[in-house]
């Protein structure tokens, strides 16, 4: 990950004001798009985060005199079943590609500790990355807006000059 | 447009064409290639987690609705050959992409080189 994490900063040293306006945009647009992507797995990693944040503060709920306790089950969103807490240091937790494992409750938690800790390091990651492009981003803005400005001026100033010339031959 | 220009268009335009086809395979296999890395980090995570467990700690493994138990030590072999034939296809699939890419760039450039062959013809008219 660091090798196009720090190519753009060499880019930026090594061309940026040779490029023609035209280069600038594509540039800019492909930057954009690379940001809209960077944007939506950070949303994705967030979402994920808070899941696992999740079911780590339902474990925390537990009580160890929960043992026995009557609890209602839901079968759908709106509709519930009675039961029993039979086995409270048991659980049995999705760790992805279908397989399944069975913790008890310090371990469970331990896991969705673990978990929350790990989204976070890669959220930290892509952020760092995000930022990094976010002042590429801006760097290539700046030089097009300059671009962009000269050549306006320099649209003007011939203007000027023609119809200096033309009211001079009049 | 006379003949030799013609045949210079049709040229440049089947070299066009099957530049755009390869862009279109190249954004499949990139998207490909996407859904192979996800899938090695899964299974490194899951794996990660079976070496955490002891060997009190029961496995199971999803098929259709149902959870079937699974002894610790086979997960741990699955999930190995999975990130290994995982990383198999990962490669061939990076491999076919630079071919890829190359393909591409031999296409551009005949693709310019005829648009400058076209162009010349045209101004000697």
């Amino acid at each position: 990950m660091a090798a196009p994490a720090n190519a753009p900063g060499k880019a930026e040293m090594i061309d940026l004001t040779k490029l023609s306006p035209e280069q600038l945009v594509q540039i800019k647009q492909e930057f954009e798009q690379e940001m809209t992507n960077i944007q939506e797995s950070l949303s994705t990693l967030h979402g994920c985060k808070a899941k696992y944040a999740g079911s780590k503060e339902a474990l925390e709920t537990f009580q160890p005199d929960w043992e026995n306790r009557q609890i209602l089950v839901p079968l759908t969103s709106s509709m519930y079943v009675p039961g029993r807490v039979k086995d409270l240091n048991n659980f049995v937790i999705d760790i992805g590609t279908g397989y399944y494992i069975e913790k008890d409750l310090e371990g469970s938690k331990d896991y969705f500790k673990r978990r929350v800790e790990y989204v976070q390091e890669q959220i930290e990651k892509i952020e760092k990355i995000h930022l990094q492009k976010t002042r590429f981003l801006n760097s290539v803005i700046g030089v097009l807006e300059l671009k962009q400005a000269a050549a306006a001026k320099m649209l003007q100033a011939q203007q000027q000059q023609s119809q200096q010339a033309a009211t001079q031959s009049s | 447009m006379d003949k030799n220009s013609a045949a210079l268009y049709k040229k440049m335009q089947t070299e066009v064409e099957s530049y755009q086809n390869l862009q279109k395979s190249c954004v499949k296999m990139v998207k490909q290639r996407a859904l192979l890395e996800s899938q090695l980090n899964e299974n490194k995570c899951v794996l990660d987690e079976l070496n955490l467990l002891g060997p009190d700690n029961k496995v199971y493994k999803l098929f259709g609705p149902v959870l079937v138990k699974q002894e610790l030590e086979d997960s741990r072999q699955n999930v190995g050959k999975r990130i290994e034939y995982i990383s198999k296809e990962l490669k061939s699939s990076s491999d076919t992409l630079e071919n890829m890419e190359k393909d591409m760039l031999k296409h551009r450039e005949a693709v310019a080189k005829y648009q400058q062959q076209w162009q010349v013809a045209a101004a000697m008219k």
